[in-house]
Protein backbone atom coordinates (compact mmCIF):
# COMPACT_ATOMS: atom_id res chain seq x y z
CA UNK A 1 0.00 0.00 0.00
CA UNK A 2 1.34 3.41 -0.77
CA UNK A 3 1.92 5.50 2.40
CA UNK A 4 0.14 8.43 0.29
CA UNK A 5 -3.44 9.02 0.27
CA UNK A 6 -2.99 11.82 -2.47
CA UNK A 7 -0.28 12.42 -5.00
CA UNK A 8 -0.05 15.83 -7.39
CA UNK A 9 2.54 16.29 -9.71
CA UNK A 10 3.22 18.87 -11.54
CA UNK A 11 -1.08 19.81 -11.72
CA UNK A 12 -2.22 23.17 -13.74
CA UNK A 13 -5.48 24.11 -13.83
CA UNK A 14 -6.93 26.86 -16.56
CA UNK A 15 -9.80 27.79 -17.74
CA UNK A 16 -10.46 28.55 -21.40
CA UNK A 17 -10.90 32.51 -22.67
CA UNK A 18 -14.68 33.37 -22.95
CA UNK A 19 -16.54 36.22 -24.63
CA UNK A 20 -14.50 39.39 -23.21
CA UNK A 21 -12.64 37.00 -20.89
CA UNK A 22 -8.59 35.90 -21.58
CA UNK A 23 -7.93 32.52 -20.59
CA UNK A 24 -7.36 32.42 -16.65
CA UNK A 25 -4.70 30.16 -15.11
CA UNK A 26 -5.90 29.34 -12.18
CA UNK A 27 -3.32 27.04 -10.61
CA UNK A 28 0.65 25.87 -12.12
CA UNK A 29 2.75 23.20 -11.70
CA UNK A 30 1.05 21.93 -8.10
CA UNK A 31 3.06 19.45 -6.70
CA UNK A 32 2.13 18.03 -2.99
CA UNK A 33 1.74 14.29 -1.16
CA UNK A 34 -0.80 13.97 0.99
CA UNK A 35 0.10 10.88 3.95
CA UNK A 36 -2.36 8.34 4.69
CA UNK A 37 -3.99 9.02 7.10
CA UNK A 38 -2.62 12.57 7.19
CA UNK A 39 -3.18 16.22 7.03
CA UNK A 40 -2.78 19.13 4.79
CA UNK A 41 -3.29 22.52 5.27
CA UNK A 42 -4.15 24.99 1.93
CA UNK A 43 -3.45 28.50 3.12
CA UNK A 44 -3.48 31.79 0.90
CA UNK A 45 -5.18 34.75 0.62
CA UNK A 46 -8.28 34.49 -1.59
CA UNK A 47 -8.20 34.08 -5.11
CA UNK A 48 -5.01 31.76 -4.96
CA UNK A 49 -6.67 28.73 -5.70
CA UNK A 50 -6.80 27.11 -2.71
CA UNK A 51 -10.41 25.60 -3.20
CA UNK A 52 -9.94 24.80 -6.79
CA UNK A 53 -6.88 22.17 -6.05
CA UNK A 54 -9.18 20.93 -3.59
CA UNK A 55 -12.00 19.95 -6.10
CA UNK A 56 -9.07 18.89 -8.88
CA UNK A 57 -8.84 15.92 -6.02
CA UNK A 58 -12.13 14.53 -5.82
CA UNK A 59 -12.25 15.87 -9.48
CA UNK A 60 -14.74 18.33 -9.47
CA UNK A 61 -12.17 20.33 -11.85
CA UNK A 62 -10.41 18.81 -14.68
CA UNK A 63 -6.93 19.62 -14.49
CA UNK A 64 -5.59 21.01 -17.46
CA UNK A 65 -2.38 18.96 -16.98
CA UNK A 66 -0.36 16.96 -14.48
CA UNK A 67 -1.20 14.06 -12.39
CA UNK A 68 -3.59 13.29 -9.31
CA UNK A 69 -3.19 9.98 -7.32
CA UNK A 70 -5.62 8.93 -5.04
CA UNK A 71 -4.55 5.85 -2.87
CA UNK A 72 -1.60 5.09 -5.69
CA UNK A 73 -4.29 4.93 -9.23
CA UNK A 74 -4.32 7.99 -11.65
CA UNK A 75 -7.78 9.50 -10.87
CA UNK A 76 -8.38 10.08 -14.40
CA UNK A 77 -8.79 6.25 -14.57
CA UNK A 78 -11.40 6.16 -11.87
CA UNK A 79 -14.76 6.61 -11.72
CA UNK A 80 -15.27 9.98 -10.98
CA UNK A 81 -18.80 9.01 -8.33
CA UNK A 82 -16.69 6.38 -6.85
CA UNK A 83 -13.87 8.97 -6.06
CA UNK A 84 -16.49 11.25 -5.08
CA UNK A 85 -17.93 8.74 -2.46
CA UNK A 86 -14.01 7.62 -1.53
CA UNK A 87 -12.89 11.12 -0.71
CA UNK A 88 -15.94 13.30 0.43
CA UNK A 89 -15.94 16.92 0.04
CA UNK A 90 -17.27 19.39 3.03
CA UNK A 91 -18.10 22.89 1.54
CA UNK A 92 -18.08 26.14 2.86
CA UNK A 93 -21.91 26.61 3.05
CA UNK A 94 -23.24 23.44 4.44
CA UNK A 95 -26.16 22.08 1.17
CA UNK A 96 -28.89 19.99 2.88
CA UNK A 97 -31.93 19.28 0.40
CA UNK A 98 -35.09 19.64 1.11
CA UNK A 99 -36.82 17.00 4.04
CA UNK A 100 -35.72 15.74 7.36
CA UNK A 101 -31.95 14.87 8.95
CA UNK A 102 -32.69 11.76 8.22
CA UNK A 103 -33.53 12.18 4.58
CA UNK A 104 -30.80 14.09 3.86
CA UNK A 105 -28.54 11.53 5.27
CA UNK A 106 -30.22 8.84 3.08
CA UNK A 107 -29.67 10.86 -0.24
CA UNK A 108 -28.43 8.80 -2.85
CA UNK A 109 -27.66 8.38 -6.32
CA UNK A 110 -30.78 6.42 -8.27
CA UNK A 111 -29.40 2.63 -8.23
CA UNK A 112 -26.98 3.08 -5.60
CA UNK A 113 -26.95 1.10 -1.77
CA UNK A 114 -26.36 2.48 1.32
CA UNK A 115 -25.86 0.62 4.18
CA UNK A 116 -27.92 3.23 6.60
CA UNK A 117 -29.21 0.88 8.91
CA UNK A 118 -31.41 3.51 11.87
CA UNK A 119 -28.58 2.07 14.09
CA UNK A 120 -25.98 3.05 11.93
CA UNK A 121 -27.75 6.29 11.56
CA UNK A 122 -27.85 6.95 15.09
CA UNK A 123 -24.41 6.06 15.69
CA UNK A 124 -23.42 8.01 12.66
CA UNK A 125 -24.99 11.08 13.98
CA UNK A 126 -23.51 10.34 17.68
CA UNK A 127 -19.90 10.61 15.83
CA UNK A 128 -20.34 14.59 15.05
CA UNK A 129 -21.72 15.22 18.03
CA UNK A 130 -25.33 15.43 17.46
CA UNK A 131 -28.84 13.94 19.25
CA UNK A 132 -30.38 10.96 17.48
CA UNK A 133 -33.63 13.31 18.26
CA UNK A 134 -32.35 14.96 15.36
CA UNK A 135 -33.05 12.45 13.08
CA UNK A 136 -36.82 13.40 12.30
CA UNK A 137 -36.36 17.12 12.29
CA UNK A 138 -36.51 19.40 9.43
CA UNK A 139 -33.43 19.80 7.99
CA UNK A 140 -34.42 23.76 6.94
CA UNK A 141 -34.87 23.93 11.12
CA UNK A 142 -31.05 23.27 12.04
CA UNK A 143 -28.85 26.04 13.02
CA UNK A 144 -25.37 26.57 10.80
CA UNK A 145 -23.30 24.18 12.78
CA UNK A 146 -25.80 21.01 13.08
CA UNK A 147 -26.17 21.64 9.28
CA UNK A 148 -22.52 21.00 9.01
CA UNK A 149 -22.26 18.29 10.99
CA UNK A 150 -25.19 17.02 9.32
CA UNK A 151 -23.20 17.32 5.52
CA UNK A 152 -20.61 15.54 7.87
CA UNK A 153 -22.00 12.81 8.71
CA UNK A 154 -23.69 12.44 4.84
CA UNK A 155 -20.09 12.01 4.14
CA UNK A 156 -19.31 9.60 6.60
CA UNK A 157 -22.43 6.96 5.78
CA UNK A 158 -20.17 6.76 2.84
CA UNK A 159 -17.23 5.07 4.39
CA UNK A 160 -14.80 7.80 2.85
CA UNK A 161 -11.03 7.17 3.24
CA UNK A 162 -10.38 11.34 2.85
CA UNK A 163 -12.00 14.41 4.33
CA UNK A 164 -12.04 17.42 1.90
CA UNK A 165 -13.01 20.19 3.82
CA UNK A 166 -13.82 23.40 1.98
CA UNK A 167 -13.57 26.45 4.43
CA UNK A 168 -15.61 24.36 6.62
CA UNK A 169 -16.11 26.88 9.15
CA UNK A 170 -16.19 30.28 7.89
CA UNK A 171 -19.47 30.35 7.67
CA UNK A 172 -20.52 29.78 11.35
CA UNK A 173 -19.98 32.02 14.53
CA UNK A 174 -17.04 31.08 17.16
CA UNK A 175 -18.72 28.49 19.22
CA UNK A 176 -20.24 26.28 16.07
CA UNK A 177 -16.97 26.79 14.27
CA UNK A 178 -15.39 25.34 17.69
CA UNK A 179 -17.77 22.47 17.73
CA UNK A 180 -17.44 21.68 13.82
CA UNK A 181 -13.00 21.96 14.22
CA UNK A 182 -13.74 19.53 17.02
CA UNK A 183 -15.89 17.02 15.28
CA UNK A 184 -13.34 16.28 12.41
CA UNK A 185 -10.32 16.47 14.57
CA UNK A 186 -12.29 13.45 16.73
CA UNK A 187 -13.15 11.73 13.62
CA UNK A 188 -9.41 12.11 12.16
CA UNK A 189 -8.13 10.05 15.02
CA UNK A 190 -11.12 7.48 15.55
CA UNK A 191 -11.49 7.00 11.90
CA UNK A 192 -8.09 7.22 10.31
CA UNK A 193 -9.21 9.43 7.81
CA UNK A 194 -6.74 11.52 5.55
CA UNK A 195 -7.47 15.33 5.57
CA UNK A 196 -6.98 17.57 3.16
CA UNK A 197 -8.18 21.60 4.60
CA UNK A 198 -8.95 24.74 3.14
CA UNK A 199 -9.16 27.01 6.06
CA UNK A 200 -8.93 30.67 7.32
CA UNK A 201 -8.76 28.99 11.42
CA UNK A 202 -5.74 28.90 13.17
CA UNK A 203 -7.63 26.55 15.42
CA UNK A 204 -8.36 24.28 12.83
CA UNK A 205 -4.32 24.55 11.38
CA UNK A 206 -3.19 24.16 14.82
CA UNK A 207 -5.46 21.11 15.95
CA UNK A 208 -5.03 19.46 12.20
CA UNK A 209 -1.29 19.54 12.45
CA UNK A 210 0.02 18.14 9.38
CA UNK A 211 1.67 19.74 6.24
CA UNK A 212 0.81 23.33 4.94
CA UNK A 213 0.80 24.24 1.45
CA UNK A 214 1.02 28.05 0.92
CA UNK A 215 -0.80 29.40 -2.19
CA UNK A 216 -0.58 32.75 -4.07
CA UNK A 217 -1.96 33.00 -7.73
CA UNK A 218 -1.87 29.86 -8.25
CA UNK A 219 1.88 28.74 -7.20
CA UNK A 220 3.10 26.99 -4.13
CA UNK A 221 5.10 30.00 -1.95
CA UNK A 222 8.09 28.77 0.33
CA UNK A 223 6.85 28.50 3.77
CA UNK A 224 9.29 31.98 4.66
CA UNK A 225 8.15 34.47 6.67
CA UNK A 226 5.14 35.69 4.71
CA UNK A 227 3.78 32.77 5.26
CA UNK A 228 3.96 33.19 9.34
CA UNK A 229 2.74 36.66 9.14
CA UNK A 230 0.03 35.53 7.11
CA UNK A 231 -0.63 33.04 9.32
CA UNK A 232 -0.34 35.62 12.53
CA UNK A 233 -3.17 37.55 10.60
CA UNK A 234 -5.72 35.17 9.99
CA UNK A 235 -9.26 36.00 11.69
CA UNK A 236 -9.15 34.24 15.27
CA UNK B 1 -71.90 35.46 -44.39
CA UNK B 2 -69.18 37.45 -45.89
CA UNK B 3 -65.97 39.36 -44.92
CA UNK B 4 -66.01 43.01 -44.60
CA UNK B 5 -62.68 43.61 -46.38
CA UNK B 6 -61.64 46.51 -44.97
CA UNK B 7 -60.57 49.75 -47.12
CA UNK B 8 -56.94 51.77 -46.59
CA UNK B 9 -59.45 54.56 -45.31
CA UNK B 10 -60.69 52.45 -42.60
CA UNK B 11 -57.12 51.35 -41.87
CA UNK B 12 -56.27 54.89 -41.32
CA UNK B 13 -58.89 55.34 -39.13
CA UNK B 14 -57.03 52.54 -36.74
CA UNK B 15 -54.27 54.32 -37.01
CA UNK B 16 -56.07 57.17 -34.41
CA UNK B 17 -55.96 54.45 -31.74
CA UNK B 18 -52.06 54.30 -32.02
CA UNK B 19 -52.21 58.46 -31.76
CA UNK B 20 -53.95 57.69 -28.41
CA UNK B 21 -51.34 55.56 -26.94
CA UNK B 22 -48.35 58.66 -28.11
CA UNK B 23 -50.68 61.07 -26.22
CA UNK B 24 -51.04 59.19 -23.42
CA UNK B 25 -47.32 58.45 -24.12
CA UNK B 26 -46.44 62.40 -23.96
CA UNK B 27 -48.92 63.73 -21.19
CA UNK B 28 -47.50 60.80 -18.40
CA UNK B 29 -43.74 61.16 -19.91
CA UNK B 30 -43.34 57.60 -20.69
CA UNK B 31 -40.74 58.58 -23.35
CA UNK B 32 -42.36 56.04 -25.44
CA UNK B 33 -43.16 57.50 -28.60
CA UNK B 34 -40.04 56.49 -30.37
CA UNK B 35 -40.80 53.11 -29.74
CA UNK B 36 -44.00 53.42 -30.65
CA UNK B 37 -43.47 55.20 -34.04
CA UNK B 38 -40.97 52.31 -34.89
CA UNK B 39 -43.63 49.66 -33.66
CA UNK B 40 -45.99 51.03 -35.34
CA UNK B 41 -44.77 51.25 -39.10
CA UNK B 42 -42.93 47.57 -38.32
CA UNK B 43 -45.93 46.24 -38.03
CA UNK B 44 -47.80 47.53 -40.74
CA UNK B 45 -44.88 47.18 -43.20
CA UNK B 46 -44.30 43.48 -41.96
CA UNK B 47 -47.84 42.43 -41.84
CA UNK B 48 -48.13 43.84 -45.66
CA UNK B 49 -44.94 41.92 -46.44
CA UNK B 50 -46.35 38.72 -44.97
CA UNK B 51 -49.61 39.24 -46.63
CA UNK B 52 -47.91 39.58 -49.93
CA UNK B 53 -45.62 36.74 -49.70
CA UNK B 54 -48.50 34.21 -47.96
CA UNK B 55 -50.81 35.65 -51.23
CA UNK B 56 -47.98 34.38 -53.68
CA UNK B 57 -47.28 31.17 -52.10
CA UNK B 58 -51.37 30.41 -52.04
CA UNK B 59 -51.79 31.31 -55.37
CA UNK B 60 -48.46 29.45 -56.81
CA UNK B 61 -49.75 26.55 -54.88
CA UNK B 62 -46.23 24.61 -54.45
CA UNK B 63 -45.40 22.24 -51.48
CA UNK B 64 -41.54 23.41 -51.66
CA UNK B 65 -42.78 27.37 -51.44
CA UNK B 66 -44.48 25.57 -48.47
CA UNK B 67 -41.42 24.60 -47.12
CA UNK B 68 -39.02 27.49 -47.55
CA UNK B 69 -41.58 29.66 -45.90
CA UNK B 70 -41.80 26.81 -42.97
CA UNK B 71 -37.43 27.07 -42.90
CA UNK B 72 -37.45 30.79 -42.95
CA UNK B 73 -40.16 30.50 -39.56
CA UNK B 74 -38.20 28.09 -37.83
CA UNK B 75 -34.78 30.05 -38.28
CA UNK B 76 -36.33 33.31 -37.39
CA UNK B 77 -37.52 31.65 -33.89
CA UNK B 78 -34.90 29.74 -33.29
CA UNK B 79 -32.55 33.12 -33.45
CA UNK B 80 -35.59 35.15 -31.34
CA UNK B 81 -35.16 32.22 -29.11
CA UNK B 82 -31.52 32.21 -28.25
CA UNK B 83 -31.52 35.86 -28.39
CA UNK B 84 -33.51 36.00 -25.18
CA UNK B 85 -30.82 33.83 -23.04
CA UNK B 86 -28.43 36.00 -20.55
CA UNK B 87 -25.58 34.33 -20.95
CA UNK B 88 -24.04 32.49 -24.48
CA UNK B 89 -24.07 28.27 -24.07
CA UNK B 90 -21.66 26.96 -26.43
CA UNK B 91 -23.88 25.38 -29.23
CA UNK B 92 -27.50 27.19 -28.09
CA UNK B 93 -27.96 27.72 -32.16
CA UNK B 94 -28.26 24.21 -33.14
CA UNK B 95 -29.72 23.89 -29.95
CA UNK B 96 -32.52 25.64 -30.37
CA UNK B 97 -32.59 24.64 -34.27
CA UNK B 98 -32.92 21.07 -33.48
CA UNK B 99 -35.78 21.21 -30.58
CA UNK B 100 -37.70 23.55 -32.38
CA UNK B 101 -37.80 21.79 -35.89
CA UNK B 102 -37.93 18.19 -34.14
CA UNK B 103 -41.29 19.38 -31.63
CA UNK B 104 -42.43 21.80 -34.95
CA UNK B 105 -42.32 18.53 -37.38
CA UNK B 106 -43.96 16.03 -35.24
CA UNK B 107 -46.69 18.10 -33.98
CA UNK B 108 -47.53 19.56 -37.17
CA UNK B 109 -47.31 16.15 -38.94
CA UNK B 110 -49.46 14.71 -36.33
CA UNK B 111 -52.15 17.44 -36.72
CA UNK B 112 -52.24 18.01 -40.34
CA UNK B 113 -51.74 14.49 -41.07
CA UNK B 114 -53.89 12.81 -39.04
CA UNK B 115 -56.38 15.31 -37.30
CA UNK B 116 -57.23 18.16 -40.27
CA UNK B 117 -56.36 16.05 -43.45
CA UNK B 118 -56.28 18.63 -46.19
CA UNK B 119 -55.88 17.70 -49.46
CA UNK B 120 -52.88 18.33 -50.68
CA UNK B 121 -51.66 17.62 -47.34
CA UNK B 122 -49.13 20.64 -47.86
CA UNK B 123 -52.27 22.81 -48.41
CA UNK B 124 -50.42 26.34 -47.55
CA UNK B 125 -53.93 28.26 -45.73
CA UNK B 126 -53.78 24.83 -42.97
CA UNK B 127 -49.68 24.04 -42.86
CA UNK B 128 -48.59 27.70 -42.49
CA UNK B 129 -50.94 29.23 -39.55
CA UNK B 130 -50.47 25.87 -37.96
CA UNK B 131 -47.30 25.71 -38.52
CA UNK B 132 -46.72 29.01 -37.14
CA UNK B 133 -48.26 28.71 -33.95
CA UNK B 134 -46.80 25.33 -33.15
CA UNK B 135 -43.73 27.50 -33.66
CA UNK B 136 -44.68 30.89 -31.73
CA UNK B 137 -45.33 28.27 -28.47
CA UNK B 138 -42.32 25.78 -28.95
CA UNK B 139 -40.27 29.03 -29.20
CA UNK B 140 -41.58 30.95 -26.15
CA UNK B 141 -41.15 27.27 -23.72
CA UNK B 142 -37.51 26.67 -25.21
CA UNK B 143 -36.87 30.28 -23.96
CA UNK B 144 -38.52 30.30 -20.76
CA UNK B 145 -37.30 26.60 -20.05
CA UNK B 146 -33.48 28.02 -20.92
CA UNK B 147 -34.09 31.32 -18.77
CA UNK B 148 -34.85 29.26 -15.68
CA UNK B 149 -32.48 26.78 -16.27
CA UNK B 150 -29.90 28.95 -16.55
CA UNK B 151 -30.57 30.90 -13.81
CA UNK B 152 -31.11 27.81 -11.83
CA UNK B 153 -27.34 26.81 -12.36
CA UNK B 154 -26.21 29.58 -11.47
CA UNK B 155 -28.00 30.14 -8.29
CA UNK B 156 -27.91 26.09 -7.38
CA UNK B 157 -24.36 25.53 -8.88
CA UNK B 158 -23.40 24.06 -4.65
CA UNK B 159 -26.31 22.26 -4.57
CA UNK B 160 -25.46 20.33 -7.90
CA UNK B 161 -21.76 20.23 -6.72
CA UNK B 162 -23.03 18.74 -3.72
CA UNK B 163 -25.04 15.94 -5.26
CA UNK B 164 -21.56 15.66 -7.37
CA UNK B 165 -19.39 14.70 -4.36
CA UNK B 166 -21.97 12.33 -2.88
CA UNK B 167 -21.49 10.44 -6.05
CA UNK B 168 -24.79 11.48 -8.32
CA UNK B 169 -24.14 11.62 -12.36
CA UNK B 170 -24.09 14.59 -14.00
CA UNK B 171 -27.11 14.28 -15.53
CA UNK B 172 -28.34 13.13 -11.90
CA UNK B 173 -27.34 15.84 -10.12
CA UNK B 174 -29.31 18.33 -12.29
CA UNK B 175 -32.41 16.53 -12.84
CA UNK B 176 -34.07 18.82 -9.92
CA UNK B 177 -33.04 22.19 -12.12
CA UNK B 178 -34.77 20.33 -15.06
CA UNK B 179 -37.54 19.53 -13.48
CA UNK B 180 -38.33 23.19 -12.23
CA UNK B 181 -37.23 24.75 -15.72
CA UNK B 182 -39.92 22.27 -17.78
CA UNK B 183 -42.72 23.32 -15.13
CA UNK B 184 -41.68 26.87 -15.37
CA UNK B 185 -41.99 26.49 -19.60
CA UNK B 186 -45.31 24.75 -18.96
CA UNK B 187 -47.16 26.32 -16.52
CA UNK B 188 -48.54 29.15 -18.73
CA UNK B 189 -50.00 26.91 -21.31
CA UNK B 190 -51.45 24.15 -18.38
CA UNK B 191 -53.04 27.32 -16.75
CA UNK B 192 -54.53 29.10 -19.97
CA UNK B 193 -56.01 25.62 -20.88
CA UNK B 194 -57.99 26.36 -17.61
CA UNK B 195 -59.18 29.43 -18.64
CA UNK B 196 -59.95 29.32 -22.36
CA UNK B 197 -62.51 30.82 -24.15
CA UNK B 198 -63.66 32.07 -20.71
CA UNK B 199 -61.10 35.01 -20.29
CA UNK B 200 -60.99 36.04 -23.42
CA UNK B 201 -61.85 34.06 -26.72
CA UNK B 202 -58.27 32.80 -28.12
CA UNK B 203 -57.40 35.02 -31.43
CA UNK B 204 -57.42 31.71 -34.22
CA UNK B 205 -60.86 31.42 -32.73
CA UNK B 206 -62.00 35.26 -33.13
CA UNK B 207 -60.34 35.57 -36.80
CA UNK B 208 -61.94 32.48 -37.85
CA UNK B 209 -65.67 34.28 -36.15
CA UNK B 210 -64.97 37.19 -38.09
CA UNK B 211 -64.24 35.77 -41.33
CA UNK B 212 -67.68 33.91 -41.17
CA UNK B 213 -66.96 30.70 -40.04
CA UNK B 214 -69.77 29.77 -37.55
CA UNK B 215 -68.42 29.33 -33.88
CA UNK B 216 -69.35 25.86 -33.67
CA UNK B 217 -66.58 25.15 -36.47
CA UNK B 218 -64.35 27.56 -34.66
CA UNK B 219 -64.32 26.03 -31.20
CA UNK B 220 -63.37 22.74 -33.13
CA UNK B 221 -60.25 24.32 -34.53
CA UNK B 222 -59.50 25.85 -31.04
CA UNK B 223 -60.07 22.95 -28.92
CA UNK B 224 -57.06 20.77 -31.86
CA UNK B 225 -55.28 23.97 -31.37
CA UNK B 226 -54.71 24.15 -27.84
CA UNK B 227 -54.10 20.38 -27.38
CA UNK B 228 -51.25 20.66 -29.92
CA UNK B 229 -49.24 23.69 -28.15
CA UNK B 230 -49.95 22.06 -25.19
CA UNK B 231 -47.72 19.52 -26.75
CA UNK B 232 -45.65 21.70 -28.86
CA UNK B 233 -44.71 23.23 -25.71
CA UNK B 234 -43.58 20.19 -23.62
CA UNK B 235 -41.57 19.09 -26.13
CA UNK B 236 -39.70 22.51 -27.44
CA UNK B 237 -39.19 22.89 -23.89
CA UNK B 238 -38.20 19.07 -23.07
CA UNK B 239 -35.56 18.89 -25.74
CA UNK B 240 -34.05 22.25 -25.66
CA UNK B 241 -33.79 22.11 -21.27
CA UNK B 242 -32.22 18.13 -21.79
CA UNK B 243 -29.83 19.14 -24.82
CA UNK B 244 -28.94 22.62 -23.05
CA UNK B 245 -28.23 21.08 -19.56
CA UNK B 246 -25.51 18.67 -21.69
CA UNK B 247 -23.63 21.87 -22.54
CA UNK B 248 -22.88 22.27 -18.70
CA UNK B 249 -21.36 18.55 -17.56
CA UNK B 250 -19.00 16.91 -18.99
CA UNK B 251 -18.13 13.39 -19.05
CA UNK B 252 -16.50 13.07 -15.64
CA UNK B 253 -19.55 14.43 -14.12
CA UNK B 254 -18.27 17.76 -13.94
CA UNK B 255 -20.17 21.55 -13.60
CA UNK B 256 -18.24 23.63 -16.26
CA UNK B 257 -18.84 26.19 -13.59
CA UNK B 258 -17.31 29.00 -16.05
CA UNK B 259 -20.15 28.71 -18.38
CA UNK B 260 -22.40 30.28 -15.76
Amino acid sequence: MPDSIFQVEHLRLTYPARRGQPAATILDDISVDVARGGALVLVGPSGSGKSSLLRCLNRLEEPSAGVVRFDGRPIAGLDPRELRRRAALVQQTAVLFEGTVRENLMVRAPGVTLNASESRLRETLGEVGLDAALLDRDAAMLSGGEKQRVTIARALLRAPQALLLDEPTSALDPPNAALVVETICRLRDARGLSIVAVTHAPELVRRLGGALLYLVKGHVQPADERLQDFLAGMHP
Amino acid sequence: MTILDLSRWQLGLALLLVVVVAVISLRARLGLERDLLVGTIRTIVQLYLVGLILAAVFSAARWYWVLLILVVMAAVATHAAVSRLAKPIPGVYWIAAAALTISTAATLAYVIGVVVRPTPWWEPQYVIPIAGMILGNSMTSAALAGDRLQADLFTRRDEIEARLALGFSGREAVQPLVRSALRAAMIPTVNGMMTVGVVQLPGMMTGQILAGASPLTAIRYQIVVVFMLAVATALGSLLFVRLAVGKYLTPAHQLRRYLL
